[in-house]
């Protein structure tokens, strides 16, 4: 490294690297130059940190920074491949603005909601936050505290939360933003499946004969796996992709069928397929028979909005009435078989029990589908006005066709956003899930519907560890008794100590901050006042003095703007981390470079907080407002301290002491010889030499065991090791589950097991509603579930006649905040622009580069009008990402939400767009 | 006039074409040098080509008030572009293809030509990609220049091919296609690698031409192959269709057949 | 020195010859500065239009109010205004400009042959700053001219210019004009084309006294041509003169002040006269004024009818 620079020397290393991988020839001197250049460097495995594909990656360090990156060859998922955000995984880390001291608001030496932001030390300001949080905690009890994670917070991290909040403060309040990503997903894998995993994996990529693409632009959502789907279809000239979109996209550009539909009408379509089944006797009456059973639940549930419209903006009063009163188009009065209601205002009776669902016989689900005639669902369904009513059913037909065929061809349906952020995104969950059972082509190699994750470890953190508000590790419930008591056996706490209420999901938590039920909110590696939907009002709500926001980043952002104290967090590599991706593969990495600054891991972050409690303050009586469960008293929690006394606990015990640093835990010593020299900054930081992640890792480990069974931390390590996909039984991964030969849990003869264990046993009904209360059990069945169309919230009208819908591009991450920062990056996608139909543009009097007002109920934003984006809208439709800073699109979309997932829907909100 | 006037007429005249001369030396390669300096400096859509739009060329900066992107300057004598004419430079600024191309009619010379109305009938530069650093040639999921390009499709296709270093997954490698691509450098611009990986260059740095005593007979029209070519999928899967695998299938078993032909059948 | 020499050559007056004296009041140095001021207010003012439409945006009834630069532009996004000796060189080099060009060029030409064709280089054009700047730099230094060359050399320029145009296919001038490059950088931004500037204000100063603007500038000569017919001239009134000489001492083109002729038609006739005004402030008499054509023509010939019998 004598004579080369710094700069050339880590640019020819990243080529001849790169080059070398995908084997590309460079010259010699080039390469020579390269092995000369990297002669320092270590190399070691990592995770990309972006979306739920998982691509492994092989991290270069020197000299205390990240040197290089490329894609790890032996990664089974990408093969030494990257999207442009994973080329850049390395350089999220140097941005220009890192925080790296803790920031308080503050006002002659003290902290002050009023006053500016200053640089605090870590003591003063978890002191602060400690007392904050005591102070709202002793007035009103653990509901009124939140703490709001994420899907990419790491395996550990989230752990380390969801254990604190629900063991030490007895809280549920802790919820990811998975909720605004994969609840919806969730809760159709519990209903259909009794478990929360897919069934399939990304092998059947290569194995499925049609691929069908649900509302789903995995071009440039899932960029790798994208790139598998197409090499499959180069590969077999008879595969065939289709793209069932509500607007085209990048998809379409190889697709072999592409169906544009209108709005929410999938759920039309889906039954409309299941028909055509039914009628063209193309049921799996066997399989049908065996391992399902029908099921059907309420339909006037609301829209997940608040039922009242106190703090509404006066624009928004009257979507807001929908959640009470919602009156019924034809279209869905008759695919409701209530023709006769058409155009009358319906009461949203079942808002409360939405979840609710009871036995049908399978006649009762043919009646239900009956009306999903062709003709009846193309009218309704149609998206692209400009196309002709015959060529739509022409290609609603094709579609029935192709998932008709005949039993050897191999069929996956893919889904994420599309679905999922969706006023019935479980529904339609549930419907894919009914096709492919109808049709007995699920979870086999090459067959079956795959929920695909938004996030890199949405599945392995937020929904296998269980930090959502209802949740416990491993796909228990906070409301089963018998999992609460399991959780308390591991987790070795006196008995009654988790509090049996389901806890505020996260939209629940932001309109808490609003009306005064939640007071503390704190957020770990998320952007949620840019990220979630309505933020005007959430913008506004934090800034409510009674109220305490605190902001774990590494970045600035939005939400920092809004908080009271914002604390810089470490990032990807500059921990020890874990992620498990869409296909249930769990990968890991070492720390490799230290955080700069005061920079710090969540998860210390968690544990210094932790230590800031004693088991008195917390393990005692506390209010609860409202709560009547069996087993304990009414309005509160029971004092579990003379339980914990004979348990060995003592009352003046940390909740570090407690929870954490247990004597089994400081068994795990460190160093480790995993760690192969690498740092620990936790350790380093605690100072007191135990292995947190592995030692943590291991006490989850137990909850996963028998179903969702992990490998020990130690084999995750191994240099040969590219992510395991639970259940690991024997040493072994699981690629498919439920069917016999595949799932180590179906026994033999069996054919197929739908082993999931959650809300098997359901009332008996028809259509209509139950007819008998007496749970039926259903053991080893999924559920196939009737789901009638159903209409949105917030139709088109004269004032506001365009539909927003939002989501993402595959050059920047969420909201920007790492993305925009690696300058490269920012210039491929400076600012968002709103996608528009140019006929639609012109009727507004604007063009391309126009800018323009974009308006809806709550709120209105500048953008840039672009007719030549790379979404093709269909007139009626507008698109716009949320990744920009600059154009804050969630102060647009409309908080309604799903009910039974409580995840919103980001896909609709209704528009005007005018020049600006 | 006397003879010594004339002759020092003579003498006189003949000392001012000298001079003339000798001032035109140095003038004309200044001229010369300056009209045809950086010859890659991108012009304004609807330029006349080279040679003409540098006679004609003002250089009074109208297009460049009327670009509302800043994308047009006006070079200085620093600059990679003949003095005073207008350019620009895609990887700082690219031409933002405004639909109403407000540059052109404002030319007063008509070195911006002005029967140019449709701005994607532009022609500024045609793009150049070096395969050897694009990320979508080494099988990265990039392709950022192919969804930046405003004739996204059209210019900029992607020819999608089997990645055979992976063998499971496929190179999308963006080609341009010099009918179409108006070369208004919103690739070079968006391009993610250190040094842009596609360079707008004018055409005739980068068309070669065939000789004209050639006539292809193949390949005239280069287009990238569909990987979906040949599909019909209506004619796939279909169990309406299976029935019409013969001749005459499909019309005898029409219901009812041509109205009323055949008593108490359907029409 | 020749110039000034035809100057003198006149008959002397009985007259007692009074000298220019600058006023001690401000009052008598503004007036004395009047055409000075006025035509700074009009060079800078046309800049700052530009500069303005540009950079700020400026408009007049919602148009833009003066776009381009001294090449070629447009009033009020709709009256095109061009060079003239630009479009001459385009022509020569037979490239055929655009109408508006065309018709740019011809509005500007009429208003030059009306109000004088080197109106534009006193008035307008921006070198004549510098070239002014020279000058008054070197008559506080007593800097001699290094040499001198006739003033007619700029018509010899001009004929080149057009030659060059036509030989390189490109308007020969256009791409080396300092007037050009020093009007486009201050209205676009500066760059090295400043040198040519400064190289003017060099030469000018150092080497030859009004060098450019009063012998080589092709430009100019493209203008005295055209401003044989302005109508808008400078009024001699040889009754009151004196011959005390201070216009022609101040006159930036000395040899267009010849009393011989001035006194024969009443007015300096020379179209390379650039309407300064210079000479009229300083005339002790007021001998001097401006007058238009016409009204000069019907005065004066009574004048010399008069005259031509003394």
């Amino acid at each position: 490294m004598t004579s080369l620079s710094r700069r050339e020397f880590i640019k020819t290393s990243i080529a001849a690297t790169t080059a070398a991988t995908a084997g590309f020839t460079v010259s010699q001197a080039a390469l020579a130059q390269a092995s000369a250049a990297e002669a320092g460097w270590k190399w070691d495995k990592g995770v990309c940190r972006f979306c739920g594909v998982g691509c492994g990656e092989q991290v270069a360090t020197f000299d205390g920074k990240i040197v290089a990156i490329k894609g790890d060859p032996d990664a089974p998922v990408n093969r030494g491949l990257n999207c442009i955000k994973g080329y850049f995984n390395g350089r999220i880390l140097y941005g220009e603005d890192r925080l790296t001291r803790p920031l308080m608001r503050m006002k002659g030496g003290k902290f002050d909601k009023d006053g500016d932001f200053v640089p605090v030390t870590w003591d003063q300001a978890l002191d602060e936050i400690a007392a904050q949080f005591k102070r709202i905690y002793k007035a009103k009890g653990p509901s009124a505290v939140a703490m709001l994670t994420s899907g990419q917070s790491l395996v550990s991290e989230g752990y380390i939360t969801n254990k604190l909040i629900k063991a030490g403060f007895r809280s549920n309040n802790i919820d990811p933003n998975a909720r605004l990503c994969m609840a919806s997903a969730v809760v159709a894998f519990y209903q259909c499946f009794g478990v929360d995993e897919p069934a399939n994996c990304y092998d059947d990529f290569e194995l499925a004969d049609t691929t069908v693409l649900w509302s789903n632009n995995m071009a440039e959502a899932h960029p790798i796996l994208w790139s598998r789907v197409t090499d499959h279809r180069l590969a077999d000239k008879n595969s065939r992709i289709i793209n069932v979109t509500t607007y085209r996209n990048m998809c379409s550009d190889i697709s072999d069928l592409e169906i544009i539909y209108k709005p929410n009408t999938e759920l039309a379509i889906l039954n409309y397929i299941a028909r055509e089944m039914v009628k063209r006797n193309a049921v799996n009456m066997d399989f049908v028979n065996k391992h399902c059973i029908f099921a059907t639940g309420p339909v006037d549930i609301g829209f997940g909005m608040r039922p009242t419209d106190k703090f509404a903006f006066p624009a928004e009063k009257d979507t807001l009435a929908k959640q009470l009163n919602y009156t019924i188009d034809k279209y869905e009065a008759i695919a409701q078989r209530r023709p006769d209601m058409a155009g009358k205002s319906i009461e949203q009776k079942d808002a409360g029990r939405a979840d609710a669902h009871w036995h049908i016989t399978f006649d009762e689900y043919k009646r239900g589908i009956e009306p999903y005639t062709l003709d009846f669902v193309a009218e309704l369904a149609k998206g692209d006005p400009s196309e002709s009513l015959d060529a739509f059913k022409k290609k609603l037909q094709q579609l029935a066709d192709y998932y008709i065929a005949d039993k050897s061809k191999k069929i996956m349906s893919l889904w994420c956003m599309g679905v999922n952020q969706h006023v019935r995104g479980v529904w339609v969950n549930q419907q894919i899930y009914a096709l492919h059972l109808l049709l007995g082509k699920h979870g086999t190699p090459g067959n079956g519907a795959f929920s695909l994750t938004g996030q890199p470890t949405a599945c392995g953190t937020a929904r296998e560890v269980g930090t959502f508000c209802h949740r416990l590790p491993s796909d228990m419930l906070v409301a089963n008794p018998a999992h609460r008591e399991k959780t308390e056996k591991i987790w070795k706490l006196p008995p009654k100590t988790l509090n049996p209420r389901v806890g505020t999901a996260l939209m629940m938590a932001l309109r808490g901050l609003e009306d005064g039920s939640v007071n503390f909110v704190w957020t770990q590696t998320v952007n949620l006042w840019q990220s979630v939907p309505n933020t005007n009002h959430w913008l506004k709500a934090a800034r409510n003095k009674e109220n305490f926001v605190v902001v774990a980043d590494a970045y600035p952002t939005l939400s920092g703007k809004v908080a009271d104290v914002i604390l810089p967090a470490a990032m990807i590599f500059e921990k020890w981390g874990m992620f498990g991706n869409a296909e249930r593969r769990m990968q890991c990495w070492r720390q490799l470079v230290n955080a700069p600054g005061q920079a710090r891991p969540d998860a210390w972050m968690m544990l210094e907080f932790a230590k800031r409690f004693t088991l008195k303050e917390v393990w005692g009586e506390l209010p609860l407002p409202g709560l009547k469960v069996e087993g304990f008293p009414d309005d509160k929690l029971p004092s579990v301290l003379e339980e914990a006394k004979k348990m060995g606990y003592n009352e003046n015990m940390t909740l570090y002491e407690a929870l954490f640093a247990t004597p089994e835990n400081k068994k795990f010593k460190w160093p480790d010889p995993i760690a192969k020299g690498t740092e620990n900054s936790i350790v380093n930081l605690l100072g007191d030499g135990w292995f947190v992640e592995k030692a943590l890792f291991e006490e989850y480990r137990p909850f996963t065991f028998g179903g969702h069974d992990l490998a020990p931390f130690d084999m995750y390590y191994d240099d040969k090791v590219r992510g395991l996909r639970w259940p690991i039984i024997d040493g072994k991964e699981t690629k498919w589950r439920f069917s016999e030969g595949n799932d180590p849990f179906v026994k033999a003869g069996e054919g197929y097991n739908f082993h999931g264990k959650l809300l098997k046993a359901i009332p008996s009904g028809d259509l209509d509603g139950v007819k008998d209360t007496t749970p039926k059990p259903l053991p080893g069945k999924a559920k196939i579930f009737f789901r009638p169309y159903a209409g949105y919230p917030e139709k088109l009208d004269k004032n506001y006649d365009l539909q927003l819908c939002t989501g993402r591009i595959l050059e920047h991450w969420h909201t920007g905040s790492m993305t925009r920062r690696v300058p490269e990056l920012h210039r491929t996608a400076p600012t968002a622009t709103l996608d528009m139909n140019p006929a639609d543009a012109q009727a507004r009097g604007l063009k391309h580069q126009d800018l323009a007002w974009v308006e809806t109920r709550r709120g209105k934003i500048k953008m840039i009008v672009n007719t030549r984006g790379r979404n093709k809208m269909p007139p009626g439709t507008i698109w716009a990402a949320f990744f920009d800073e600059g154009v804050q699109v969630n102060q647009l979309t409309l908080d309604a939400a799903d009910p039974l997932s409580l995840e919103p829907d980001y896909k609709k909100a209704a528009a005007k767009v005018y020049k600006a | 006039m006397s003879a010594i006037d004339r002759r020092q007429f003579l003498i006189r005249t003949a000392q001012m074409a000298g001079v003339a001369a000798c001032v035109a030396a140095v003038w004309s390669p200044l001229v010369r040098g300056q009209a045809h300096a950086a010859a890659h400096a991108l012009r304004p859509p609807g330029a006349l080509p080279e040679e003409d739009f540098m006679a004609l060329c003002l250089k009074c900066g109208q297009c460049v008030k009327a670009c509302p992107f800043k994308t047009l300057k006006l070079a200085t004598v620093a600059d990679h572009a003949p003095t005073g004419t207008p350019y620009f430079i895609a990887r700082e600024t690219p031409c933002e293809m405004c639909v109403d191309v407000p540059c052109v009619p404002v030319c007063p010379s008509g070195a911006l030509d002005r029967s140019l109305t449709d701005i994607t009938k532009a022609r500024m530069g045609l793009p150049v990609i070096d395969r050897e650093i694009c990320l979508s040639f080494r099988g990265l999921r990039c392709e950022v220049c192919y969804r930046v390009c405003p004739v996204r499709g059209k210019a900029i296709t992607l020819n999608i091919v089997h990645n055979e270093d992976t063998n499971r997954h496929a190179r999308f490698e963006p080609v341009i296609n010099s009918e179409h691509c108006t070369g208004c450098g919103i690739c070079e611009k968006a391009c993610p690698t250190e040094e842009s990986s596609i360079r707008v260059l004018r055409h005739q740095f980068v068309q070669g031409k065939l000789g004209e005593h050639y006539s292809p007979s193949l390949g005239e029209d280069f287009k990238i192959q569909d990987i979906r070519q040949g599909t019909d999928i209506a004619k796939e899967l279909n169990p309406g269709d299976k029935r019409q695998a013969a001749p005459g299938v499909g019309y005898f078993n029409q219901p009812g057949g041509r109205e009323g032909i055949i008593p108490g059948a359907k029409p | 020195m020749t110039e000034k020499q035809e100057g003198m050559v006149s008959p002397q007056k009985n007259t007692a010859v009074r000298h220019f004296q600058m006023p001690d009041t401000l009052a008598g140095k503004l007036r004395v500065w009047r055409f000075l001021i006025a035509r700074r207010i009009v060079q800078v003012g046309v800049l700052i239009l530009f500069i303005g439409t540009l950079q700020w945006g400026w408009t007049l009834f919602n148009r833009l109010v003066l776009t381009g630069n001294m090449s070629s532009s447009r009033l009020l996004d709709i009256i095109p205004l061009s060079d003239p000796f630009a479009v001459l060189q385009l022509i020569a080099s037979l490239h055929w400009p655009h109408t508006d060009a065309l018709i740019g060029a011809a509005i500007v030409l009429v208003f030059y042959l009306l109000v004088g064709g080197r109106v534009f280089c006193a008035w307008t054009c921006p070198v004549n700053m510098v070239a002014d700047l020279a000058g008054w730099v070197r008559e506080k230094l007593g800097i001699r001219s290094l040499f001198i060359v006739p003033s007619k050399t700029r018509y010899w320029a001009l004929l080149l210019t057009l030659l060059l145009s036509f030989i390189l296919g490109v308007a020969a001038f256009e791409w080396v004009s300092p007037i050009a490059i020093m009007h486009r950088e201050l209205i676009y931004g500066i760059g090295l084309g400043f040198i040519a500037v400064l190289g003017i204000f060099i030469f000018d100063l150092l080497i030859m006294a009004r060098g450019w603007c009063g012998h080589l500038c092709p430009l100019g000569a493209f203008w005295s041509i055209v401003g044989r017919t302005a109508q808008i001239r400078v009024a001699f009134d040889d009754a009151s003169c004196t011959r005390c000489g201070d216009c022609v001492k101040e006159c930036p083109e000395p040899s267009v002040l010849s009393f011989k002729e001035a006194a024969q038609h009443g007015m300096v006739r020379s179209g390379e006269c650039t309407n300064c005004g210079k000479c009229i402030v300083v005339c002790p008499e007021n001998s001097l004024s401006f007058n238009l054509r016409a009204c000069i023509r019907t005065c004066s010939s009574s004048q010399s009818a008069h005259g031509s019998t003394s």
